[in-house]
């Protein structure tokens, strides 16, 4: 919490007396501040240049060096300053950090000595504002490459608990095989049948000695035909699986079918449904091997495998245009070429350039250097042209390709940078979530550490005892946690953190579908369902029954540390029932209460267990009332 | 010398408001900042000693260093302040109610109001701040505005799990405390007259007086 915002305190504390009419209970006492030493003026010496800044700037930040008792170790009697003797022009951002809370990282600083320069100072470098933040982080991985430093950059895998439909899941496991470990099975397992079919297909052609009653040598194919038969059949099983259910999961299925994946998927398993249904057509059966060449198709299906394949793909639909360039001064080259040559070649003898399309063959042979020799011209004229042929064809051909290499080292670069892009906005919102949680946090400890002071008798208490025990609290965190408090004083509710929050409405609704439902509960079982199936509409990790085992556990972890808070609200909760109006809230309170304490209680138990006990214990409850 | 200074500084600021249309005063209106009353005057005016109103301003125009605080800041540092939930529409509702007459710097006078003032005065504020039209009466629906704002700065991860009509039902537990004639509206006077009579409100709304 930036301490600059200290500053506007005094406009939450308006915000709390808004709430105080509403509260039914009331406000805690804000936590003493101890009388302010006479806020002065500090002067800092760094290296000969003298910075001045107030006290209380500096003691924003308790944990750094300038802002706690570790600066008078570097207190400079005889000129009454503070010397450090380090770089004054780091130093320059490191005071700015004090003042306005932000830290900016200078551009022309070595990120080393910045980085000593912060260690020193005692200031992590993960407050760097967002302005400064990427450059610094860019700064950083590359002096660690340098320097052939292995940080550990382990990103974490993306754990967005969004809750998906059943479709959404499956299409999203389809598309991300890093998005669950079912995906990534199956993602190997698919890789692995592409690449057993596809080296059958080739291995079926292979000569494999000979048969007893059969005189030339026999294919392995035709040798092994049922083990090669069965083979295929479980490749194509998969692979009619697989594509069933993309088809299923796909968001759009007429654009699904469109695409090319699918039609590839599509045109990889047809030959062997067509083989199955034309076995028995002896006609047919010519064309049904000639159809097995589809079966090739299949190693296009690595595409969805390896990103490279993909790119190599993208780049030649970005350089259609190269290409049918190249494709076009071929053609006319080629037809030019073959055109001059038959004329010049129809007067030699047994000449092979019967037609012009003949002569195409010799043409496309010679301009593309390969020059197999099964048709060379015999007539001098025809010579004179062939080699004009094959210069002009590394003309031609050179030109368009750097073309397309250069298209294709953009769209790889692209790809990268997208990739970095992507990577830095995780990190980003990670941070931010990061410092919301440890807001959070910062207030559970607070409470856990029973610094809430609620009645004046507990604050004169307070008062007189030592505070050794308690970890001081900076002065204005602890107003900032009186005034988090006095809001849950004003709505009965409390903070929670995510878990705890997660584990009591994933209880809640597992109560509610066990169905030992008691009569306290039928005001407000739908309140409570509609929590909760609210909830799961919003956010959701996880499916109820899957982890129940996983909840319980972390159920019996999280009640140590809140029992006690929990007491106390219990505590509370027994004062205010002479109170009339606060009925309402009562009763769904208590009722949600009993069943944490329960399970505290509980151990290990399982959650019929949880169950019986709990009916008991509500009905306890429900008498109490 | 001070007050010529204020007073030429809102001349041009009245100028450049009525007639907004030429560039030349648009650009004016973006140069002007805006600058606080004197010293003394504010000495005067609030309950604040200079000491603190020093702290106040300097604290103040650190964050903001253009010295205007528009509705946006407000959300902005409210939803620092409470970051579990979401802050804003409560925030809007204060800012209104700080800024009555919408020339949008008197804050100071508010916060001398709420921190130094008597009881009747903050419950004047607050009262202020329920009645959302200004009408001098607070509806059931006002009401239920500024519960919803309320309880949506507590967010979702709180202990009960909040539920759709728990804003709902604290407006009717207050309505039933501060509305006298069941007539379906809290007048200032009756929901003056309620607090007074409240121990735990007028021992809250004393919470603040010692420190700034």
């Amino acid at each position: 919490m930036a301490a600059g915002v200290a500053a506007w305190l005094p406009f939450a504390r308006a915000a709390a007396i808004g709430w105080m009419p509403v509260a039914s209970t009331p406000m805690p006492i804000p936590p003493q501040e101890k009388r302010k030493a006479q806020d002065g003026l500090i002067i800092l010496n760094v290296s000969g240049t003298k910075f001045q800044t107030w006290r209380n700037t500096l003691e924003r930040y308790p944990d750094t060096l300038l802002g706690s008792t570790e600066r008078d170790f570097f207190f400079h009697e005889e000129t009454n300053e503070y010397f450090f003797d380090r770089d004054p022009d780091i130093f320059r951002h490191i005071l700015n950090f004090y003042r306005t809370g932000k830290l900016h990282y200078p551009r022309q600083e070595c990120i080393s000595a910045y980085d000593e320069e912060l260690a020193f100072f005692g200031i992590i470098p993960e407050i760097i504002g967002d302005c400064c933040y990427e450059e610094y982080k860019d700064r950083r991985r590359e002096n660690a490459e340098r320097l052939q430093d292995d940080e550990d950059t382990d990103m974490n895998n993306d754990v967005t608990p969004v809750n998906l439909t059943f479709r959404e899941y499956l299409w999203r496991a389809f598309e991300n095989p890093h998005s669950s470990t079912l995906a990534l099975v199956f993602y190997y397992v698919t890789g692995f049948f592409i690449a057993i079919s596809v080296m059958a297909n080739v291995v079926e052609t292979v000569p494999c000695g000979f048969l007893p009653n059969r005189s030339k040598e026999v294919s392995c194919g035709e040798r092994y035909a049922l083990a090669f038969f069965c083979l295929d059949t479980a490749c194509v099983m998969i692979f009619t699986v697989e594509y069933l259910l993309r088809l299923i999961a796909a968001p759009s299925r007429y654009k699904f079918m469109k695409s090319v994946m699918s039609v590839i998927d599509v045109v990889a398993i047809m030959p062997y449904y067509i083989g199955l249904v034309m076995t028995d057509n002896d006609q047919l059966s010519g064309a049904f091997v000639t159809l097995r060449v589809f079966r090739v198709f299949r190693i296009f299906k690595f595409s969805r495998h390896s990103a490279g394949l993909r790119i190599l793909g993208y780049t030649l639909k970005s350089c259609a245009s190269e290409l049918g360039f190249l494709l076009f001064s071929l053609t006319m080259a080629i037809i030019i070429f073959a055109t001059v040559m038959f004329y010049a070649e129809k007067g030699s003898p047994a000449s092979k350039f019967t037609s012009i399309p003949a002569a195409f063959w010799y043409t496309i042979v010679t301009m593309t250097t390969l020059g197999y020799g099964d048709m060379v011209p015999k007539t001098i004229v025809g010579k004179v042209f062939g080699s004009i042929c094959s210069l002009s064809g590394v003309l031609v051909i050179a030109l368009p390709v750097p073309v397309i290499v250069s298209n294709f080292s953009r769209i790889y670069h692209q790809s990268q940078r997208a990739e970095k892009r992507r990577a830095q906005r995780k990190t980003r919102l990670a941070r931010i979530r990061a410092a919301k949680i440890r807001g959070t946090n910062a207030y559970m400890r607070y409470k856990q550490n029973g610094l809430l002071i609620d009645t004046l008798e507990e604050a004169s208490k307070e008062a007189g005892q030592a505070l050794v025990a308690k970890p001081p609290s900076p002065p204005f965190e602890s107003q900032h946690h009186h005034l988090l408090h006095c809001l849950e004083k004003t709505t009965n509710h409390e903070f929670v953190d995510e878990q705890t929050f997660q584990a009591n409405c994933m209880e809640i609704s597992a109560m509610h579908k066990s169905g030992s439902r008691s009569s306290s509960l039928s005001s407000s079982p739908h309140g409570l369902s509609s929590c909760c199936s609210r909830r799961h509409r919003k956010k959701s990790s996880f499916s109820l029954p899957s982890t129940n085992n996983q909840e319980l556990s972390t159920i019996q972890i999280r009640e140590r540390p809140v029992v006690n808070s929990r007491s106390s609200l219990n505590a509370k909760l027994d004062e205010t029932v002479p109170l009339k109006c606060n009925e309402p809230f009562i009763t769904p309170s208590m009722v949600s209460l009993s069943a944490p304490v329960v399970t505290s209680s509980d151990g290990d138990g399982s959650t019929t267990a949880t169950t019986t006990a709990y009916s008991q214990s509500n009905i306890v409850r429900v008498s109490a009332l | 010398m001070e007050a010529k200074r204020v007073e030429t500084v809102s001349g041009r600021v009245d100028a450049a408001v009525s007639s907004p249309d030429s560039v030349e005063d648009e650009l004016e209106l973006s140069t002007v900042r805006h600058r606080p009353e004197g010293l003394q005057q504010l000495e005067a005016q609030t309950r604040f000693s200079r000491k603190e109103l020093q702290i106040l301003y300097r604290g103040f125009k650190n964050e903001c260093p253009s010295g205007v605080v528009n509705e946006e800041t407000f959300k902005d540092i409210y939803s620092q302040f409470f970051p579990q939930g979401d802050a804003s529409t409560y925030a809007h509702f204060l800012f209104n109610a700080f800024d009555t007459d919408h020339n949008g710097s008197d804050f100071v006078m508010g916060l001398s109001i709420l921190l130094r003032g008597t009881v009747q005065e903050k419950l004047n504020w607050a009262f202020n701040l329920y009645d959302i039209n200004k009408d001098g009466y607070i509806t059931k629906e006002e009401m239920l505005d500024i519960m919803k704002a309320i309880y949506d700065m507590m967010g979702k991860c709180t202990y009960p799990v909040l539920r759709e009509e728990t804003p709902r039902q604290h407006v009717e537990v207050f309505f039933q405390k501060m509305d006298k004639n069941k007539d379906g509206v809290v007048t200032i006077d009756e929901f003056i007259d309620c607090c007074q009579n409240d121990e735990n409100i007028m021992r809250s709304m004393q919470l603040f007086e010692s420190v700034l």
